[in-house]
């Protein structure tokens, strides 16, 4: 007898009467009289399950759905078809929906509520935009997305990110924003009419304004390529001031020049605290501080010199009266020979400032130029914590400011290698399938910003943050085209992949002590990395592979494995995937070994990486951490030295505070108040404060289980 | 001479990236100390010639860059150990003049014996004085309690013929 599945899992017997009545009904509610057909379409179906075991309740009503189509009673079939969404809803909304807004209320729901380690999810606004969120997630699910999309995310084949916002919002994920092109031109936001600043205070200012609005209209990072650069004219419009200032006053030129430069000094690092808090105290329309990265570092000119110097010695300082390591803005310093990287370069002081800085606040992270090229194509700011973006030109010049990404779906490498049972020809034809997926899904980011006008985000199309300027009405999509954007296919979990795949035959499966298995890694990514390629050469569109950061994915991915597949020593046994191409981080290399180790990938997966190390508190050794980073220039184009160097708020103590499964606690007076500590760790590209807002759980036993590199 | 623990590369025993040997024997019996299990002599592995060169070959490798060594321990002037320590530091300002040498001990410069001083005279950078408890810092650099001292030994004041 053949049994159907009913949505909620359950089976009962496959009963014809019911279609009949169904079809009836739907006759009835077009004011149709014609109960033969009824029959005939219960019949019909009735034959196409008969010897069939087990059949979806979904299969049935598309069949149903079908047969009323072919029909001549196209009124009754859109009648059948309304009913049944509309029955579709209402049980979306009883269950799941219902269940998730209790959640936000009961405050009970940690994937939900600690999904993101930057959002407060105690605080009122950060609990409407949850539940926009909530509301977008499933509304885009039941509504948006096809159904076998749909499916493939729920059952963990695939991640579709950020739900909560795209694709029921025509939003995108993160951008450079055009900052020098909104200044030069002047801008309007809100009622306001802005102008070209005339100084390094009101250019900061405005800097802010900007990165508020910004951050409230797409969900990714927001970054400043180039900040020193950028507000470079600003500082000179600042002396320029003073000096005339200082004429008027003092007469002798050169006594005058000194006094406008002092000044110029004074307002150039006040500016960049001001910008500095002002980020910290926003709240963006997504309920959060602004995920927002200053890229810097290239500029030789003084102006260009004093900004760099300004940005570094305000995180160096900290953040207000307990001088707390600030989380955001990230800062990300580029390195380059000639520049900074020799005693010899005219900026090598300020590379000393910036070792002194990540060794006090853990960034900057820094950006090997020529590597970066090489591996890019070109040189830029990564876009939040870790998106590059590809080579674009208009009119012969290369652009990156004002270019964003469309968004991220990523694919759960370790799924695919423990359904293929250990046979890697199975793992590739699945795999050839799951990108498949991924490839429509990430279709869908494209196909919903298709007809969106201008005028959803004026800041961002109209005022000049994507570096163009069109009118309200105008369609938005040609900017994404050709390249100018990227949109990426994300993987996670290489190390568990390879576990899954080859541990059997192997032995331990690991990757970092065999040869053979290193190259196998390499060719899985390079095969995702053909696929995205294929993908531009087909559509037109700048697909790009991406190392997934699986800030909560890490964990989700694991949970729904553990639960499919159970214990699987090594791979879904830890609570965690590691993160995209990364050495297992219980593995104890020194750092050196491990930059060899994932040196190889950045190059496949072009589309965003970053690369770090565990070290021991370096304060007092700035020489050892330059001789890592120099090590990095020709090797990796990002790096992060995960430096950690806490303050406990009780007893004075500097330097590293012990994770512990319970929390953290001061080694000298074994403080575990978490109101009396200021903690860093990193959680992903980014830096979390766990002391203050406790990490996923997958995340936190990933911490814990971190080893030193050295 | 034995030794309980080498580190090829270390970042927190000494400035820049070192080479760090921690021998065994130690005769202060500090309270408090973190590394008691190093005070028996005859812990640990002896120290042989291939051990010697293996940090001889570390400290000259063109991949990873070292600035120097770090002798910790236990006490590294240890009466037991003296005569090992001496023909290790010989051998490594030999091979290499440029690269630093670190030395913890328990002594104060002021009480070294004459065997012990013709160790030091090798050594760049000693600290020296036994952990006091009570003074325990864990923000002061390289040291343990604040009576410890950071001594800068300049050898070039008194050159030899190393041979």
């Amino acid at each position: 007898m053949t049994e159907i599945i009913k949505r909620d899992g359950s089976r009962q017997p496959f009963d014809a009467p019911r279609i009949v009545k169904a079809v009836a009904s739907a006759l009835n509610d077009a004011q149709i009289k014609d109960h033969d057909f009824a029959e005939y379409v219960a019949k019909k179906v009735a034959s196409t399950v008969e010897g069939l075991e087990l059949v979806d309740i979904y299969d049935i009503q598309d069949q149903v759905e079908h047969l009323m189509m072919s029909s001549e009673y196209h009124n009754a079939a859109r009648k059948y078809i309304e009913y049944r969404q509309t029955r579709d809803i209402e049980r979306e909304s009883r269950n799941a929906l219902s269940r998730d807004i209790l959640s936000i209320i009961n405050q009970d729901n940690e994937e939900l509520l600690n999904e993101n380690a930057n959002k407060d999810s105690k605080i009122i606004p950060t609990q409407r935009d949850l539940l926009a969120g909530v509301v977008a997630r499933h509304y885009a699910r039941q509504h948006i997305l096809p159904k076998h999309i749909t499916a493939a995310h729920d059952r963990g084949e695939i991640h579709y990110h950020d739900l909560d916002y795209a694709p029921f919002f025509p939003m995108f994920n993160c951008m450079l924003i055009d900052i020098e092109g909104m200044m030069t031109n002047g801008f309007r936001m809100g009622n306001a009419e802005i102008e070209t600043p005339k100084s390094i205070t009101t250019a900061a200012a405005i800097t802010a304004q900007i990165i508020a609005q910004v951050s409230s209209h797409i969900y990714g990072g927001t970054s400043i390529n180039e900040i020193d650069r950028i507000h470079a004219p600003y500082v000179r419009k600042t002396f320029e001031k003073h000096l005339q200032q200082g004429m008027r006053w003092i007469r002798d030129e050169e006594k005058a020049r000194e006094y406008a430069m002092e000044m110029t000094e004074k307002d150039c690092y006040d500016a960049y605290q001001a910008l500095e808090y002002e980020v910290n105290t926003l709240h963006t329309a997504n309920g959060q501080t602004p995920f927002v990265t200053f890229g810097f570092g290239l500029g030789t000119s003084w102006e260009e010199r004093m900004v760099q110097q300004s940005i570094l010695k305000n995180r160096i300082r900290g953040l207000g009266r307990n001088c707390k390591t600030p989380v955001f803005p990230k800062l990300v310093f580029a390195i380059k020979k000639g520049v900074n990287f020799s005693p010899e370069d005219p900026n090598y002081d300020i590379k000393q400032l910036a070792l002194e800085c990540a060794s006090k606040r853990m960034y900057p992270d820094i950006l090997n130029y020529d590597k970066l090229v090489e591996v890019t194509g070109s040189f830029k700011t990564p876009m939040g914590c870790r998106s590059f973006l590809g080579v674009y030109e208009e009119d012969g010049k290369m652009i990156h400011d004002g270019r964003n990404n469309l968004g991220v779906v990523s694919l759960n490498l370790p799924r695919i290698a423990i359904e293929s049972k250990g046979s890697e020809e199975t793992f590739y034809q699945l795999l050839e399938q799951r990108l498949q997926l991924a490839k429509e899904a990430l279709m869908t980011r494209i196909q919903r910003l298709d007809s969106v006008r201008a005028r959803v985000a004026p800041i961002l199309y109209v005022e000049g943050a994507c570096g163009i300027r069109l009118k309200p009405d105008d369609k938005i999509s040609d900017i994404f085209k050709n390249g100018r954007a990227s949109i990426s296919l994300g993987y996670i979990g290489i190390h568990e992949t390879i576990i899954a795949l080859y541990g059997g035959k192997n032995g331990s499966g690991d990757l970092y002590d065999s040869e053979e298995l290193r190259q196998k890694a390499v060719a899985i990514v390079e095969t995702m990395r053909a696929a995205v390629n294929k993908w531009k050469q087909e559509t037109g569109y700048g697909f790009s592979l991406y190392s997934t950061p699986s800030e909560s994915l890490c964990d989700r991915f694991c949970r729904l494995d553990k639960k499919k597949f159970g214990v699987i020593e090594g791979v879904t046994e830890k609570g965690y995937y590691t993160n995209s191409f990364h050495l297992d981080v219980e593995k104890k290399v020194n750092p050196y070994d491990k930059v060899d180790f994932e040196q190889v990938y950045p190059k496949h997966a072009s589309g965003g990486f970053i690369c770090y190390g565990e070290y021991p508190n370096m304060v007092n050794n700035l020489k050892a951490l330059e001789n890592v980073w120099d090590y990095t220039y020709d090797k990796v184009p990002y790096y992060g030295t995960n430096t950690p160097n806490d303050s406990c708020y009780s007893c004075d103590y500097e330097g590293e505070f012990n994770a512990t499964s319970r929390g953290f606690e001061c080694p000298q007076c074994k403080n575990r108040d978490s109101d009396k500590m200021s903690v860093t760790r990193r959680v992903c590209g980014y830096l979390g404060q766990p002391n203050s807002r406790p990490f996923i759980k997958g995340k936190q036993e990933e911490v814990v289980r971190r080893v030193k590199h050295l | 001479m034995n030794y309980l623990q080498y580190y090829p590369i270390d970042v927190v025993n000494g400035e820049g990236t070192r080479c760090t040997l921690f021998v065994s024997g130690c005769e202060h019996h500090c309270k408090g100390c973190h590394n008691a299990t190093t005070w028996d002599a005859r812990k640990g592995t002896a120290f042989d010639q291939a051990m010697e060169d293996r940090i001889i070959a570390d400290l000259g490798d063109s991949r990873i860059k070292r600035d120097g060594l770090s002798l910790s321990g236990g006490d590294p002037l240890f009466p037991g150990n003296l005569s090992g320590m001496l023909k290790l530091v010989q051998r490594v300002k030999a091979e290499y003049p440029q690269k630093n040498i670190w030395l913890w001990t328990g002594y104060t410069l002021e009480e070294l014996s004459q065997a012990q001083q013709d160790v030091v005279q090798y050594i760049d950078v000693l600290i020296d004085g036994r952990f006091e408890l009570d003074k325990r810092d864990l923000s002061l650099p390289w040291r343990g309690s604040s009576n410890q001292r950071i001594i800068n030994i300049n050898i070039t004041i008194t050159p030899r013929q190393i041979t």
